[in-house]
This record gives structure tokens, sequence and C-alpha cells, in this order.
């Protein structure tokens, strides 16, 4: 698939800002307070919820930037009822008013969390959650493309949206409280470990042969089947849409980079910080785990092949 | 009702009729216009409902075929093969041998949207745009709700989408919705444009639940095949195998040398 | 579907819209089609169920009509090359249709009153011969021909001089009976949808398709069996089959016996005046061997039982031999052996053999019969017509080699000795074929000032005598047709016009006129060379071709060659008519034919070149077209075509004749034809009577039809002739015994002994004999894409994006052992030239064999396309590398790269050699100076949106949106 940059912006940006959000609201409800959960006083939770909501924004908008008929965008909403794209629309507009009357509650009162802010802040953290997942099943739902239409898809795109909201909200704590978490940070090593050996996996589920090939897309399975003719000359629609190829070497070293980016550095920068207490040394890991994780979402479209590649020649031996 | 179409692989010579058909009927049809891009420039390309694919089916080389062809060949029952083709090939695939042309056959698979079943492209639509009809099952797109953001596309494993670059809206076979149910036209040509132009009638147009209609005899006769089984679609249109001609008898040889000078002709009396 | 669908909103204004029909011509198959419009723009464009040619269905250039009207590349006004600017640099002014006709006619006029031959008319893709050539006699220049001498004379003269019909327009096989058929070097025809309706016919039936080809894509693609012959050795092939045949004693004597001429005694004396030509009596009347008089007799007579095989002693002492008996000599020895053959075609022995037993078996064992009382030609009654449903087609493949007549004779004789000719399940003629064996028509020759010719310039000779040469041997025609370069050029040699004007042999010409040729491009040999040629100057300045006139409806390079252009209609536009006294459009079982009406009407300046050629005869005096009066005869071209008669009661029209519209085929002149015609979808179908389809060379009742029509010129039983009694006048006059014209330089002697076998012989392609076969290792050919007409379609906005760029395709496993990768670059060189083109990996292709898509590749500006197209970058011509010209061998004077019996283009012959090109050299080469665009050309549209109406949507509820689940 075509790695277009709206969509890669998108799904990073808004990952990290539902992360953030979904840490900062459930570490609060956790604790029941935002001093004590999260240490940060209400002003910097107001500052970092700003951040979070910001970034899942800029997000959704440049998502509509791909759309050719952005007129008819508000439209997406009425296919709840099956469409996981439309499902994603109507969570991230319910998440809106949600996270910001449990903003409001909290800042009402001083910080402290009664039991009507906690169950929006829940809610809130559902919707967060929803909203990843439906990212995740966007891609995930799509049988054509064998690399999206994986188990570990969404999980990982969930455990993304954790492991960079959780770095994020690391790191603003750091600039802004001038020391590094410990709980959190903690965890997100934990998780980090977790979406490595995730990414992996689904590395490692996507490398064996499967799904159609041109022998069923064709129905001749019992021979060898080459693309002679595609029927017309110039790239169209569908091999523009779907036909990338970046070279299998290039791929993998971009994997090994993203692995280093992603996982590696941020491992490592963060287990230094934590160790010799560096701040700096988290906001490297930051701008090296969001550096990598663009590089894993351009991967995730570079390396997926929609089927219908098959009938414009990629079968050619 | 479930309407579309029979494709014959055994007779489509690959002539692009049926596409350039679709093209002009559907250019000024129901979802029209289909654009054109750079039509007279470089690489010039455009929004187009039917395309015919060409592919070369080898025999003869299928231990170099892909690894994972075993993977879909044990999806036996929903796949023809050519094995047989192959092996009774001394007749389709003979006059090669010697000089060294391998035993090859070119296949042309025209593709339209197959109004699957289990369609996904409108599943997955977020605006309703996309929608399979209930009543023929005919799958559409409401081109006035319609946002272009291509998930259909993505979401259809057969390339039957394509969107229309200068109106930002998908097209896809109507199945010539606007033709078919059209009470002013002649009834023998309420068919779509691209089963009405084909020279060699290898598309074939009808309901596939009236076990009656040709589309669904063709299909049990011919053992028409649905592509892609395996991805679930449950795709409607059906695609009938090429064909294997058996063994055409032959003169027996009769045994003389016949050196030319030696033989002996015998006249038999003919009148004029 | 009959449900009403109350819910479905009225899709389209069908008060709004008007439906007329016409005749296609997006390429020369003519299908009718029913065109429905809006205001002036055509909404849709569908097959005629009711046409006899298409029975409602249409190809995908028929389809793409819309956008051939919609054409930035429409000619608009008259052209006129600037003065003083140079020819091919595209300087032209607009100017009135007065100016241009006052400047040709002023020219034309001086003409024909000093030297006739100095005009040279030539036509392309023309389907109206009859009227082009008419023009041209009347004219009083033999100097007229159409595109057939590049294109198919092969099939046609190989088919007229042994069966009276052929292959190509004028026979088809008899899709619903016949049980084998094959198919020789087919990709697409004349006959495109009647072929493809033809072949599902047949496999419907579950009927044997065999396909004779160096390549399989289209038809062959769907054959029962592929045989990847190699180019240019189908004769050996077909001959083998007859070997077999032989061997086995499978054909059919009594057919033989009956309807061919092969119990004729031949003299044996070789090297004497007379061997070879048929024993005849004092009538003149050639003689057989009658066992029961056991004597020699008139052949023609009834009551004889003819002996088919036999060496005799004429009464005049000389040696005999049945036709049959050489036949079988020749064949059976061990050149023609399947085993041999197969060296040189690349077809295994086995399959060869097993073919011809197959065919056999189907002639004899599966015959078929049609109860069916029919009269013969000695008026005996019959009960029955026997089928022998073998049938075969064959087309380019075979003829564009300079083998390609003896080839075609060779399929022929497989045919004739199945008795597989015009019966059920065979190969038919259609109307009005057969004729006789040649047809009786004579080439013109003599021409004088002011003068019509006193027969057509095109006809068929038989001997030395009716060649069209001087005293001395030299040619009289500028193309030299039915000169000793080419004695039997039944359709002259357009191919070698430019270049033998250009260098004044036989001499030099005034003005060129063309229409619907793209000679500066795609329909010459050698392109380049022939640009170059178009703009050779002599010494004193003038153009070698002085004036060249241009008819053409569309911005070709022709266009860009031309000093004078008359801009044309579409086919959407004019008045046209197919008529029989033409290539018919003719079903076997049917005599048709058909006319054009003008559905759009015109917007530009634009003339039909029939509408003008009419005027050009009045105001050049041309007798049949004046009145004594010394008034014009016709007002307009519907005019004459409604009065004009080619004998009394035979004019272009056949349908609705008389003054009340009530006869048929013949009858006076009725001035409401093209109303009749229009009422009838714009065809003419004139059914035969069931005892009349079948033999018709030898049935009583359809011969008198085809008289009375005037398409044969007596009932005389149409013998077919295998052994061609002219062929051997003509190697007669070769080998100096000739009592009449001969020939007197040693090439000539040489082609004439050699090729003008009276039967058919395999040889190898004359450009193979000359270059060096190790060094030039591939066959050269190409193809027809069933979806572009030529040049006509890159200007096509849909058509061109199914190939706006074509590939040179080339067997994959020889492209793996020479290094080339699929999709890279090579150089094709022949011994004429080089060019630069992209691969593309193919299986099924012979080894031997690279093919492309033919005319795809344009001159860059020229067809309204952008200078950066596909078709001027990327694409390219093969004919480049193909020479008018047969590669040099010491002694002998440059000679036409053609069939030497016909002058057919041996576009088929080219030969190259294939090599990588460097790193970084991509692209076509070589590349082209940039056409400029003409006056008031604007630039071509970025992005079209074409419809006719806005789009009636069908809405899905807002309802449905929010309720409906997955289903
Ligand atoms: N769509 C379309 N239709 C057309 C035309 C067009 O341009 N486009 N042109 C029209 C014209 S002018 C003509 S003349 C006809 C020609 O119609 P065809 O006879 O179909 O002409 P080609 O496309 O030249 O096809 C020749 C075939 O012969 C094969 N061939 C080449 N050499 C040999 C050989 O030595 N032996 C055998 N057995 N096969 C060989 C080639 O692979 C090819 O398949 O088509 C007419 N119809
Ligand atoms: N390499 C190679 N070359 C070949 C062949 C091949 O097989 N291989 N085939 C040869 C054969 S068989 C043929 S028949 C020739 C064909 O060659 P041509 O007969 O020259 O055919 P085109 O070049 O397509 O068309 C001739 C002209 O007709 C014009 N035209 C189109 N419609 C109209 C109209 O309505 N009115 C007028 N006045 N003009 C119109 C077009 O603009 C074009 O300039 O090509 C030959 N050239
Ligand atoms: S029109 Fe018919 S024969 Fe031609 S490509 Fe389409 S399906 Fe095949
Ligand atoms: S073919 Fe594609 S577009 Fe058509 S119904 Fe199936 S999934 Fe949808
Ligand atoms: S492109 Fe249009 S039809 Fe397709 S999914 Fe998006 S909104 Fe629906
Ligand atoms: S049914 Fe209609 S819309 Fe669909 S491919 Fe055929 S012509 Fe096109
Ligand atoms: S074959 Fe096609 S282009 Fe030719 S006349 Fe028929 S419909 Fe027109
Ligand atoms: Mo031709």
């Amino acid at each position: 698939m075509k790695p277009a940059f709206s969509v890669l912006f998108f799904t990073v940006t808004s990952g990290i800002g539902y992360g953030l959000l979904m840490w900062l609201v459930g570490m609060q409800l956790v604790s029941g307070s935002v001093a004590s959960a999260t240490e940060v006083d209400v002003n910097n939770f107001l500052i970092m919820g700003f951040v979070g909501l910001t970034l899942a924004t800029l997000g959704l908008l440049s998502s509509t930037l791909h759309l050719a008929n952005p007129k008819n965008a508000w439209r997406a909403f009425s296919r709840f009822r099956t469409s996981w794209l439309s499902r994603e629309g109507v969570f991230s507009l319910l998440y809106y008013p949600i996270i910001l009357t449990y903003a409001f509650l909290v800042y009402l009162n001083g910080g402290e969390l009664n039991s009507l802010s906690q169950i929006i802040g829940a809610l809130s953290v559902l919707v967060a959650l929803s909203v990843v997942i439906c990212t995740g099943m966007i891609y995930a739902s799509l049988k054509p493309i064998r690399q999206w239409h994986n188990p570990l898809v969404t999980p990982l795109y969930l455990l993304f949206s954790f492991t960079s909201g959780a770095l994020l909200y690391v790191s603003m704590y750091a600039g802004l409280e001038n020391e590094v978490p410990r709980s959190i940070t903690i965890l997100f090593l934990v998780l980090l470990v977790v979406s490595f050996i995730s990414k992996m996996l689904y590395f490692r589920s996507i490398g064996k042969p499967d799904g159609a090939t041109i022998g069923s897309a064709t129905g001749f399975s019992q021979a060898h089947v080459r693309l002679l003719d595609a029927g017309h000359n110039a790239d169209t629609f569908l091999t523009k849409e779907f036909v990338f190829d970046a070279g299998a070497m290039k791929l993998l070293r971009l994997r090994y980079l993203m692995i280093i980016l992603a996982f590696v550095a941020p491992l490592s920068l963060v287990i230094a910080a934590m160790a010799w207490d560096i701040a700096p040394a988290i906001f490297l890991a930051m701008l090296s785990l969001y550096s990598g994780l663009f590089l894993e979402r351009w991967l995730f479209f570079a390396e997926a092949r929609h089927v219908v590649r098959l009938y414009h020649g990629d079968q050619r031996a | 009702m479930k309407l579309g179409l029979v494709i014959d692989l055994d007779t489509c010579v690959g002539c692009h009729a049926c596409a350039t058909a679709c093209k002009q009927w559907n250019t000024s049809g129901t979802i029209g216009p289909l654009s054109d891009q750079s039509p007279y420039g470089q690489d010039p390309n455009g929004s187009w409902l039917n395309r015919i694919r060409t592919f070369e089916v080898n025999q003869a080389n299928t231990s170099t075929a892909l690894v994972d062809n075993s993977k879909s060949a044990s999806c036996g029952s929903h796949t023809f093969d050519l094995h047989a083709l192959a092996t009774q090939g001394e007749s389709a695939l003979a006059g090669v041998g010697s000089n060294g042309s391998p035993a090859s056959k070119t296949v042309h698979m025209p593709m339209s949207c197959m109004q699957c079943e289990e369609a996904d492209c409108v599943t997955v639509c977020p605006t309703g745009a996309s929608y399979k009809r209930e009543e023929d099952g005919i799958v559409l797109v409401d081109q006035d709700k319609c946002m272009g953001c291509n998930l259909c596309s993505w979401a259809c494993p057969y390339g039957a989408r394509e969107l229309d670059e200068e109106q930002g809206v998908m097209k896809k076979c109507t199945l010539c919705v606007d033709r078919i149910y059209d009470q002013n036209l002649p009834e023998s040509e309420r068919k779509p444009a691209c089963v009405l132009s084909c020279p060699t009638s290898s598309r074939v147009f009808g309901d596939f639940d009236d076990p009656t209609s040709e589309v669904s005899k063709l299909t049990v006769e011919r053992a028409g095949q649905a592509l892609m089984p395996e991805l679930g679609y449950k795709p409607t249109n059906r695609y009938l195998p090429p064909r294997e001609k058996g063994e055409v008898a032959a003169m027996v040889k009769t045994n003389e040398p016949a050196l030319s000078k030696l033989k002996k002709w015998a006249n038999r009396m003919i009148a004029r | 579907m009959n449900h009403q669908i109350d819910s479905l909103p009225e899709f389209e204004n069908h008060a709004e819209q008007e439906t007329k029909f016409t005749t296609c011509y997006m390429c020369a198959c003519r299908c009718g089609i029913k065109v429905t419009t809006e205001g002036n723009e055509v909404r849709f464009i569908q097959g005629n169920p009711n046409h006899p040619i298409n029975k409602g269905v249409l190809c995908a250039k028929g389809n793409s009509g819309i956008m051939k009207q919609r054409s930035p590349a429409k000619l608009s006004k008259p052209l006129l090359r600037k003065p003083g600017t140079e020819r091919g640099a595209g300087e032209f002014e607009e100017i009135s249709w007065d100016e241009a006709l006052d400047i040709l006619t002023k020219r034309l006029k001086n003409i024909r009153a000093t030297d006739p031959k100095k005009l040279a008319f030539f036509t392309g893709r023309d389907q109206m011969q009859a009227l082009t050539g008419f023009w041209a006699s009347q004219f009083g220049t033999i100097n007229w021909a159409a595109h057939g001498g590049f294109c198919s004379v092969n099939m046609a003269a190989a088919g007229l001089y042994t069966t009276g019909h052929s292959f190509w327009e004028f026979g088809d096989p008899d899709w619903g009976l016949t049980k084998y058929f094959m198919m020789w070097g087919v990709a697409e025809d004349h006959a495109s949808n009647p072929i493809k309706i033809g072949l599902k016919k047949l496999k419907e039936r579950g009927a044997k398709f065999v396909a004779v080809n160096p390549v399989r894509t289209g038809y062959q693609a769907i054959a029962d069996e592929w045989i990847a012959v190699r180019p240019g050795t189908d004769g050996m092939l077909a001959l083998a089959m007859v070997h077999v045949l032989l061997q086995h004693d499978l054909f059919d004597d009594e057919f033989l016996v009956r309807y061919t001429n092969s119990p004729r005694l031949v003299v044996n004396t070789p090297g004497q005046v007379g061997d070879g030509l048929f024993l005849r009596n004092g009538d003149c009347q050639p003689l057989v061997y009658d066992q029961q008089s056991n004597a020699f007799v008139d052949g023609n007579r009834v009551d004889i039982s003819p002996a088919l095989f036999g060496d005799y002693t004429a009464p005049d002492g000389r040696p005999v031999r049945t036709v049959m008996s050489m036949l079988a000599d020749k064949y059976l020895v061990d050149e023609y052996s399947p085993k041999k053959a197969s060296k040189i075609c690349g077809v295994p022995a086995d399959t060869i053999e097993r073919l011809a037993l197959e065919i056999a078996h189907v002639a004899f064992k599966e015959s078929i019969t049609i109860d069916c009382e029919w009269t013969d030609w000695a008026g005996r009654k019959q009960t029955q017509f026997i089928g022998r449903p073998v049938s075969m087609h064959a087309m380019r493949g075979i003829s564009a080699h300079s083998n390609g007549f003896q080839t075609c004779r060779a399929i022929h004789l497989l045919q004739v000795m199945l008795g597989t000719i015009d019966c059920p399940g065979g190969h038919l003629a259609k109307p009005p074929f057969p004729k006789h064996i040649p047809p009786n028509l004579k080439p013109a020759r003599d021409m004088a000032p002011n003068t019509p010719l006193s027969s057509a310039p095109l006809g068929f000779p038989t001997a030395p005598e009716d060649l069209c040469i001087d005293g001395d041997g030299k040619p009289l025609r500028i193309d030299k047709a039915y000169s000793w370069d080419a004695p039997i050029a039944a359709h002259g040699l357009m191919h070698m016009v430019i270049s033998n004007a250009v260098k004044g042999d036989p001499y030099e010409i005034d003005t060129l006129m063309l229409f619907m040729a793209n000679m500066a491009w795609n329909s010459s040999m050698n392109t380049a060379n022939t640009m170059a040629m178009l703009r050779e100057k002599k010494e004193d300045g003038e153009y070698k071709i002085p004036f060249i006139v241009n008819s053409d409806a569309f911005h070709s390079e022709m266009v860009n060659y031309s000093d004078l252009v008359l801009p044309d209609t579409t086919f959407l536009e004019r008045f046209d008519t197919i008529s029989m006294l033409d290539r018919p459009i003719s079903e076997p079982d049917a005599a048709c034919d058909s006319i054009r009406q003008p559905i759009i009407e015109i917007d530009r300046d634009v003339r039909s070149w029939q509408e003008v050629l009419v005027d050009l005869a009045g105001r050049l005096d041309f007798p049949a077209f004046k009145t004594e009066q010394g008034g014009n005869k016709y007002e307009s071209y519907k005019d004459f075509i409604i009065n004009y008669e080619r004998a009394p009661g035979i004019g272009f029209l056949a349908g609705w004749r008389g003054k009340d519209g009530d006869q048929h085929l013949c009858g006076e002149p009725n001035p409401k034809q093209w109303d009749a015609y229009i009422a009838n979808e714009c065809f003419f179908e004139y059914k035969l009577e069931p005892g009349q389809r079948y033999y018709r060379h030898a049935n009583k009742d359809y011969l008198e039809l085809a008289k009375k029509a005037h398409w044969v010129g007596s009932t005389d039983q149409i013998l077919i002739e295998v052994y061609s009694e002219p062929l051997q006048k003509f190697r007669l006059a070769g080998q100096g015994l000739y009592d009449g014209p001969m020939p007197n330089n040693e090439q000539h002697k040489k082609r004439l002994t050699e090729h003008f076998d009276p039967l058919p012989y395999f040889y190898m392609p004359l450009e193979q004999q000359r270059i060096d076969k190790s060094e030039y290792r591939f066959h050269a050919v190409t193809q027809r894409p069933m979806f572009m007409y030529h040049s006509w379609d890159s200007q096509n906005a849909w058509l061109r994006q199914i190939t706006s760029q074509n590939y040179l395709y080339m067997n994959r496993q020889e492209c793996l052992g020479m290094g080339i990768a699929d999709e890279s670059w090579v150089w094709v060189e022949s011994h004429n030239g080089k060019i630069r083109a992209q691969v593309k990996h193919m299986d099924g292709v012979e080894s031997n064999t690279v093919w492309t898509w033919n005319a795809i590749a344009k001159a860059p500006g020229a067809w309204g396309l952008e200078k950066n197209a596909n078709e001027s970058k990327d694409a390219f011509l093969l004919n480049h590398l193909i020479s008018e010209l047969l590669p040099p061998k010491q002694s002998f004077a440059d000679i036409t790269n053609s069939d030497p019996v016909t002058g057919q283009a041996a576009w088929y012959d080219l030969c190259v050699k294939i090599t990588p090109a460097a790193d970084g050299e991509t692209g076509a080469w070589p590349q082209f100076e940039q056409v400029q665009p003409l006056p008031n050309q604007g630039p071509s549209p970025k992005e079209i949106s074409y419809t006719t109406h806005e789009n009636v949507n069908l809405k899905r509820s807002f309802k449905d949106i929010l309720t409906r689940g997955k289903k």
C-alpha cells in the first residue's frame, strides 16, 4: 500500500494524543486524585491534557486531508453499525464533550475526583480506547490485505498508543516537574518490551506465505500464472493506490532502523534517564520513539500488499 | 434476486469490447461521468468499471510456481485447474515441443464488480454511500453521499472500485441498473452494456437465485468458479473455466510406404 | 429484466433522445449500429441486432465512437501548404473549399489533357473502391489502386486463381456446421465481429479449433490446439499435410473429378514450348482421359468419367499426365514429408501427421448431408448437399510473406483435396463470389488525354500478354504492377508508389492523390526514408513528387506531408455506400450491402470525399458524369449513387431498385432508394434460396441468379483450379519458352521460373534468402490489436488508455538465455535499419519470433496528442526496419520486397537481431521532429468528463443508511 503522509501522521499523532490522555485520566482514576496519581498539579494536568487533545485533533484533521470529496465528510458518522471508520469518527467526536467535561469537573474540584468525574473519566478512557481500537480495526478488518488482516494489528495499535502516550507523559512530566516519574516510566518500559515482542511476532506472522495467490485469484491453482497484460498502459487508480514497491532489502533495513528507533534506543535512553536521572535523555527517547513509530507506520503500509496487486503482475516470477 | 454475470473464459478473446461498452454507457449513465485524465497526453488514465487482464497459464512450470501456490491449491473444490488440460495436453498444448515454446495457454480475464454477497466494500463504507440493494443484490455507490475516502476500494479484493479523480467519488460497476430495468428499452436490450456488446457472448447476465436462469444453469453445467473464494466475499459473478477438448478421432494410417513413384494409383469410375 | 421496480428514477429522458441506424466505420468490418443521440451529442452506440454482419454486438473500437467524434485531431478546413515553406514543416494556411477545388481542378485538368498517368491516385482503408476506381478510369489514369497490394492481395489472388472465392472478405467458414476449424495467421481480420461470433458458435458446438500462429493471443488464446509455426513456413506445413493425405489415399476423388481441373491432362515436355500447358482439342478445350470411352475427350463434357490419375501419350505424340498424377508425384517426395517439414516449420512431425489424419477423419468419416433439392451446373437434379465439415481461414500471417500466394494456394489445396469448398461445414463463398477463375477482367493499359480508360485499372492477367508493360518490357504503371516484377498484382503495389515516383522509375509523376492512407507513417515500409523521399527535390528545386493531395479526416502524419489537404467528415457525419460492386458485406447465405447516413450535424468546414469526387468529376468533365448537353449529370453523391448504372439495372446499391423500389439486385434506379435503406436500418439483405446456398461454383440456380445480378458473366461451371495454367504461362515466359512477351533480364527470368509454379510449393521467404539467418535470428511480425485500427485510434481518449505504448514481445526462455530482462530496452536491427524498443517476456510465442502491436507509435504532435505522449516517446514502429526493396544481391537490380507473383508487400518476412540496450538507453529510437499544430488548432483537453446529460443518481435513503445492519 502506498504510505500516505496524512494517514501516517494521523495514526501516529492521534495514537500518542489518546495514549497520553488515557494515562492522565487512568492514573487519576486509579489513585483518586490528580496530584496523588500523576504527581502533577491541576494546571500542569490541564496543559498536558491540552497537548494530548491537540495531538488527537491534529491527527483527526489530517485524516480528512486525503478525502477526495471532503464536503461529505460529515456523513462518515452515519454507518456506525458496520463501519470501523464510522465508529472511529463517532467515538472521536464523542470524546470531546466527555474529556472536556471531565477536565472541567477536575478543575472545578481542584484536582480531586468525585464519583461523577470518576464515571466520566472512566468513560473517557473507554472512548479513547475505542477510538484507538477502531483505528486498528479499520486496518485489521481489511481481508484483502493480509498484513493488516492480522490479530496482532489492533493490539499493536493499542500498545503503541499506550507506549507513546506514556513516554510523552513522562517527558512532559520531566519537563514540567523536572524529574522522572518512576512508576509510569517502569510501566512504559514494560509496555515497550511487550510491544517489541508483539511486533516481532507480527513480523513473523506476516512473513509466512499465506492468503490469496494468483492461483486462487484466477482460478488456475495447479499451474504457474503470469500476468501478460493488465489491460492498460499507464497507472490507474488501482496501481497508484495499491502498488508500492520499496524493495525487499530496503524494507529489511528500515525494519532494523525502526527497531532501533522505536525500541532499542528509547529503552536504553529511558533506563539511562532513570538510572542516572538525566531528564534530557527522556526527550531524546521520545524523539527516537516517535520517529520510530512513523517508520513503523510507514512500514505497516509499505509492507502491506493488497491482493489486487495479483492482477497487476505481482506474481511475476 | 441475486443478479450478476457469468463470464466464459473458454471463449473470451480479450477484445476489450465489454470494457469500452461499459465506459460509453456509464459515462452518461447514473454514476456518470467517468472522467479521464491526460486523455491526449502522457500516461492517459481514467475511471473504468470493467477491465480486461491477460494471463499466461503455464502447466510446464508448476515447479517454479510461487511457494504459496500449494496453499490455495488446497482449497481444491473452489478452483478449477489446468491440470487436466495439460495432461490431455497432446491436444491442448501440443505443437510446441520441438521449437522450445513452453506449454502455455493465454487466458483473458475481464473483471468488473462481483456483486459480492459478503461485500466488505459496503460494510466498511462510513458514509453509507456504498450499499447493496436488497431487491437484487446490486452493489452501488450513491454518488451524492460518497466522501472519497477510498476505504471501500481497499476492502475490495477484485479491484472493482476506482475513484474518479475529477469528481472525487468512487465509481464501480452498476450492473447497468439504469438499463436492466428501463421499460423504455426493448426487452432484449434490458441487459448490461457489456453483455449486449460482447462479440463472443462470453458474458451472460441473470439471476443466480433462479435455478432456471441461464447464469445458474451455466454455473452448474460448466462448474462456474468464484475468484478468491477463500476471502469469504461470496462473489456472485462466476467464471466458466476453459473447456477441455477431448481427443479428435484421426484416420487410421495405411501401412503403405508410399514412396512417390512406386505408388500405384487406382482410378475410380466417377461420372462427372 | 421484466420487474418493474417502482422505486427507480427515470434514468434516461428518452423523449429527448433520438435513435438512428447507420454503419460503423471504426474499421472496415462495417457493422450495423444503432446510435442514440441527445442534441448533437452521441449518448450511446450499440450493435444493430438485425444486422447481418454483427448481429447486435460491437467491438472495442465501435464502442468508442464517441471519442472518435470528439477527437481533437479532426480537421476542420481545407489546408494549403504555405507557399515558400518546406513540405513536412507543417506550415499550412486555411483556404476555402472553392479555392481548394479550383487549385485542384486546374492542376488535374492540365494533367488529364496532357498525360493522364501523371496523376497517381491511391487509396488506403477505402470502402468505396468501386467509386474511386471508376473515378480514376474516367480520369484516364491507370495509376490507381487501393491498399490491397500492401494488405492481402495474396489471399485474394490465391483464392481467385484457385477456388473463385477466397479468404479475406470473400468467404467464411461455415460457422454453424463446421466440426474442425483451422485458422492460419489471423489476429483480428476484417471480419472482426463475425469471426468472434463464429468462434463462439463453433466452440459451443464442441467443434475443434486449431490455431496456426507463432503467437498465442486473442483468437489463438481460445483455440483447442495451438500450433506455434515458424513465420513464413506455413506452406511447408500445409504441403506436408497434403503429403500425409496422399500417402494414405485420403482425398475426395469425386469432388476432384467433378469440380476441379485435377483430371485434366498436362503436357509433359520439359524444356519445350508448350510444356506444362493443358492438352487441348481443336476448339481449344482442355482434354481429359475418359475411362468410359478410353479416349481423350473435352473435359467440360457431362457424360464422361475422367481418369484422375494417369500418364498417357497424346494423339500428337506428346507425353501427358493428369494434374493429379503430377500432384501426387510432387508432394510425395521426402522433401514434403512431415519429418523434413518439421525441421523447417518447427511443428513436430507427429503433430503434422496427426493434424492431417484428423481433418481427413472429420471430412470423410464425419461428413454431413443436407437434404435439399438443387440443380447442378449441368442441369442435373440433386437431392442433397454433401458436407465435409472441415474449414479453414487464413489471413495476413500467410499473405504478408513473399511466399504468401503459394502458401495460400497450398492451404486451398488442402481444402480442395478434402472437398470442403462451398459445401456444408466447409469454407463458404459470399456473394458476389465465387467468380470464374480468374475473374474475367484485364487490367487497363492504354491511356489517352481526356479519355476514360476502356476498362478498370485493375484486373486479373492470365498470360504475359495481359501485362501492363511496353514493347521493351518496361512497366507502364507507376507502382510497376502487372510488370515482370509482379505480374499478377491484382491490387497494385501501393507500397512502391512513393519510392518509384521519387526515383522517376519508370517515370515521373505530377500529382499524388491519396485518400485515407497514412503513407508518411505506418502504412509505408521504411518510414523514415519515405518521409525523406517525400521531401526530396530535383535540381530545379521542385519536389520530385511535385504535388501531394490528401483527403483525410484527422491530423495524421500524412497530412503533415501534403500540399493540399481536403478535410473529410467523420463516419457519423456522412452518407456513404458499401456496395456489392466492391467488397460486399454479404454473408454466405445472403447478398448484402449497406449505407451510412449522417447522425451528427457537421460543425466544421469539411466535406465527404465521395461528395468531393463527384463534384470534381463534374468539374473535370468526366463523360459518365455529364449530360449530353454538357451539364452535370449528378447533383450530389447521393444522386450519383441512385442514378448511376454500371450496366442497365446494376448500380451501387442492390436493394429496392426499380421505379417503385420493388426490385432487388437488378432494376431501374429508384429515386427513393436512400429512404428505403434508411427505413430498413441502413442495410439490404437478399437471402438465397436453400438450394442456392452451396456448391455455388456448380449450382445452376445460383449461377443464374449471379448472372442476373452481374456477379458473374456466364452460368458456366466455375471449375476449381488445382493446377494453374496461367501461372505456367508466366513460368514458360521466364524459361524463354513462351510464344509471347518474355522478360529479358536474368532476375525476372529466375523469379518467373521459380515462383510461378502451377502447383503450390514452398520456398523460403525472399528476405531470408538474402540475409545471414544466423545473424538476423528472429522473425519480427506485427499483430492487429483488437481495440485499435491502424493509426486511427491513438486519438481516441478511451482506446489509447488500453495501449499507448507497444512492447516487443519475446519468448521468455530466449530472453533469459540472452540476458534480456522483462521490460528492459533492446536494440532491434534489420538489414535496413535499427530501432530501440522495450521488451516484454511472453511464454506463448514461438521462440524464434518477436512481435508487437501494429501502428501504435505516432509522430510527436500528430493526431492531437501532446508532444510527450507515450505513442511518440516510448512506442515504436517496426516499419523502420522493413525495406520496400529486397536486400541487395550481387548483379540483381533493386527489386520490390514483395511476393514475386502478386506484388503483395512482404511485411512479415522481416528478420532482426536483438541486443540489450546499454544502461540509460531508454525510450523509443529514432525520435522524429515535432509535427507543428495546424492553424487554429488549440491545445487538446487535459481532462475529459464526457456525458450527454446530468446523471440521475440512484439515491440511498438516509433511513436505510442509519438502520440497515450488515446485510
Ligand atoms: N482491430 C483491428 N482490426 C483490423 C485492423 C486493425 O488495424 N485493427 N486492420 C485490418 C486490416 S487492414 C487487415 S489487412 C486485417 C488483417 O487481419 P489479420 O490477418 O488478423 O492481420 P494481423 O494482425 O497482421 O495478423 C496476422 C497474424 O498472423 C500471425 N503470423 C505472422 N506471421 C505468420 C506466419 O508466418 N504464419 C502464421 N500462421 N501466422 C503468422 C501473427 O502472429 C498474427 O497473429 O485486419 C483488419 N482488421
Ligand atoms: N509494420 C506493419 N505495417 C503495416 C501493416 C502491418 O501489418 N505491419 N499492415 C499494412 C496493412 S495490411 C494496411 S491495410 C496498411 C493500412 O494503412 P492505411 O491504409 O494507411 O491505414 P491508416 O494509416 O490507419 O489510415 C489511413 C488514414 O485514414 C485516415 N482516415 C480515417 N478515417 C477517415 C475518414 O473518414 N476519411 C478520410 N478521408 N480519412 C480517414 C486516417 O486519419 C489515416 O491518416 O498498413 C500496412 N502497414
Ligand atoms: S467483450 Fe467478451 S470477448 Fe471481449 S473481452 Fe469482453 S468478455 Fe472477452
Ligand atoms: S467486487 Fe468489490 S466492489 Fe464489488 S461487491 Fe465485491 S467487494 Fe464490493
Ligand atoms: S470512498 Fe465513498 S463509497 Fe467508498 S468507502 Fe469512502 S465514502 Fe464509502
Ligand atoms: S454491468 Fe454495466 S457497469 Fe457493470 S461492467 Fe458491465 S457495462 Fe459496466
Ligand atoms: S468491427 Fe468494430 S470498428 Fe469495425 S465496423 Fe464493427 S463495430 Fe465498427
Ligand atoms: Mo490491410
